[in-house]
């Protein structure tokens, strides 16, 4: 079990500075991640979930906490030691709009990362290597020459993942990649994530917002609310029997498409409150329905059941366990 | 007219470059007062140039609304000259944009943009309109202290509130949503749909709700239309879309869902891409991705193929699909 940990995450917290104080947009999240697995990361907007997968992959350096990428501390490795990690660690952004360089074309985009990895001697390899990603991904040859602008957004989004894959990466943080697609493109794109998974075997960090599809993706979930892990527990385990009461509300509020069995909402009260200088406690006791004065003292992440996370005091109350 | 609201064969073509662009290819749709119907289909498909024409917001230079006609309320909007229609905008029609973010003005405060609009059409008095825009904003939600905030001060789900509070203002009896809680979390989308509607029966207004969602249609709308390359491919009650999909593009759209596909490893995706509306296939648009299409559905080269301008197959269940799958 143990060697066949990829990443490791330990107290990770990235605070921001802003005018107001101090944005805590990951506070002290730990978990890990196995080799091929994909970790659905969800929340609403602001919870910190994009800001934890591009700390993990060192886009933006950490305030405290470690990351181990095959047990070898990675937080603040420099040079050499820091090309060689991000050669393992890549990014699909979700706006193929903005990811993608507008002046450069659609084979010079995904032969960017092959120049800077060394691995080839000229640029007919590299050419080569280029072409193969494409037919990879799913990109007609002809397109080669095209420019971002000329692609519609699932092709787009197709060439952000050829360039991730590029150096034959460890691990993926894939950042919201469909949200900006038709749901028949996105279904499409998700097929092609999950074939090229099972040829590669990389592991997945599959951040969104859209319940629906972690559920179809993901083999373990991982629920944020303002910065800290709420909940993780395996995909199905988290759908059939969520314990945390964010959790609850957000699986209740996906609009079912069974028209005959609606969901029964359980409604939350207010809007999330403001992760800049937050009090000590829990942070969802304001929206909380079962909050109580020994919401107030620090929570902490708790293995309730067998590999299910939960980070709430009245957890096993609530629930009845 | 037994309808409040009847489109009938609407035509709509955007010149861009020198490409005609075909975005809505003869569309008729009809809402009962105090119904909503569900507008679904991709990206491009047509469904925001549909309420666009029924507003008359579509741009002046490019946009052209080539034949049709839009009845509200026994009135053809169409015949309308462009100071009738401003009296009707706003209070007998109003339309909530997709995007919160940008529908607002930066540099005025909410409580302003609301009276803005009730000054234009009903209410003459300054103070009165403050009164009544300050209601707007408890309707929905939003504490009338906020009045004098401005849009930066709200976050993504009292934005669209107060886009929804614009559009309610003067009690408009059509409203048209256009994704509106595309852009924000599911638990504050559970909270605006849920206020929408109960707005909505309230009100007793009729609405027309486009998104791709099917889910928030399945939650919200009384009867569906599926658009695909402007043209409505199936539409009939939310139980006969649900139900019995007809149409290899609705059930297309179906197969794409994850939430459909439990258990299933791989999604049924629609092969291809949306036709380019500068060059439409001819025939039925759907064929070059249908995986029933044979040679009857691709018509001839003089355009329609006929039999292919829908057929219903339950009393008010629409199919424009010559196959029987």
């Amino acid at each position: 079990m143990a060697d066949n940990t990829l990443l490791e995450i330990k107290h990770l917290k990235k605070y921001f500075r802003v005018p107001a104080g101090q944005n805590h947009a990951v506070d002290d999240v730990s978990f890990s991640i196995q080799r091929g697995e994909t970790l659905g990361v969800v929340g609403e907007s602001g919870c910190g979930k994009s800001t934890l997968g591009r700390t993990i992959i060192r886009l933006l350096e950490a305030t405290d906490g470690q990351v181990l990428l095959n047990g070898q501390d990675i937080t603040h490795v420099s040079g050499h030691k820091l090309r060689e990690a991000r050669e393992k660690l890549q990014i699909v952004f979700q706006d193929p709009y903005s990811s993608l360089n507008p002046r450069l074309r659609i084979e010079s985009t995904i032969m960017e990362p092959l120049q800077h990895s060394g691995r080839f001697k000229n640029k007919a390899e590299m050419r080569e290597e280029a072409n193969r990603l494409m037919e990879l991904v799913g990109i007609d040859e002809r397109l080669r020459q095209s420019y971002p602008h000329e692609l519609d957004g699932g092709r787009r989004q197709r060439v952000g993942i050829a360039r991730a894959l590029a150096l034959n990466p460890d691990f993926i943080v894939c950042d919201e990649p469909v949200s900006a697609l038709d749901v028949s493109i996105q279904a499409q794109v998700l097929n092609l994530l999950m074939d090229l998974q099972e040829k590669m075997g990389m592991a997945y960090m599959f951040v969104t917002h859209d319940l629906s599809v972690v559920r179809h993706i993901s083999n373990n979930i991982l629920v944020m609310y303002l910065g800290q892990a709420v909940e993780k527990a395996p995909t199905e385990e988290l759908f059939e029997k969520s314990l945390h009461p964010y959790t609850k509300a957000l699986l209740s509020a996906i609009p079912s498409v069974d028209i005959h069995r609606p969901m029964k909402r359980i409604e939350l009260k207010g809007e999330i409150t403001s992760p800049i200088n937050p009090k000590p406690g829990c942070r969802f006791a304001a929206r909380c329905p079962y909050a109580s004065p020994q919401c107030e003292a620090p929570q902490t992440l708790e293995e309730v059941l067998p590999g299910h996370f939960v980070q709430c005091c009245r957890c096993k109350e609530i629930n009845s366990l | 007219m037994e309808n409040f609201l009847e489109i009938r064969d609407l035509v709509v073509e955007y010149t861009q470059n020198r490409d005609t662009v075909h975005a809505v290819n003869s569309v008729s749709l009809s809402l009962g007062k105090g119904k909503t119907l569900g507008l679904v289909g991709e990206t491009g498909a047509g469904k925001t140039t549909i309420a666009k024409s029924i507003m008359r917001i579509l741009p002046d230079v490019g946009a052209r609304i080539v034949s049709g006609e839009i009845w509200l309320d026994g009135e053809n909007l169409l015949e309308k000259t462009e100071d009738e229609m401003y009296d009707i905008r706003g209070s007998k029609a109003a339309m909530i944009f997709q995007d919160p973010m940008t529908a607002l003005n930066p540099l005025m405060t909410v409580g302003d943009q609301i009276s803005e609009v009730l000054l234009l059409h009903n209410v003459k008095d300054k103070k009165e309109a403050m009164e009544k825009a300050g209601d707007m904003l408890e309707m929905v939600g939003i504490p009338r202290e906020r009045y004098v905030e401005y849009p930066h001060q709200f976050s993504g789900g009292m934005k669209q509130r107060v886009v929804i509070a614009m559009a309610l203002a003067c009690d408009p009896e059509l409203l048209l949503a256009d994704e509106p809680t595309t852009a924000l979390d599911v638990t504050i989308q559970a909270q605006v749909l849920d206020m929408i509607r109960k707005l909505r029966d309230k009100l007793n207004t009729s609405m027309i709700l486009i998104t791709h969602d099917l889910g928030v249609v399945a939650e919200t709308c009384d009867s569906v239309a599926v658009i695909y390359a402007g043209q409505v491919v199936e539409s009939g009650t939310k139980e006969d879309l649900f139900d019995h999909p007809a149409h290899p593009y609705t059930k297309g759209l179906f197969g794409s869902l994850p939430s459909m596909a439990v258990g299933e490893k791989r999604l049924h995706s629609i092969k291809g891409l949306p036709p380019d509306p500068t060059n439409l296939p001819t025939g039925c648009a759907f064929w070059p991705r249908c995986p029933y299409a044979t040679d009857a559905c691709k018509g001839d080269s003089a355009g329609g193929a006929p039999g292919i301008s829908g057929r219903e197959i339950t009393p008010g269940h629409f199919v424009r699909c010559l196959k029987e799958v």
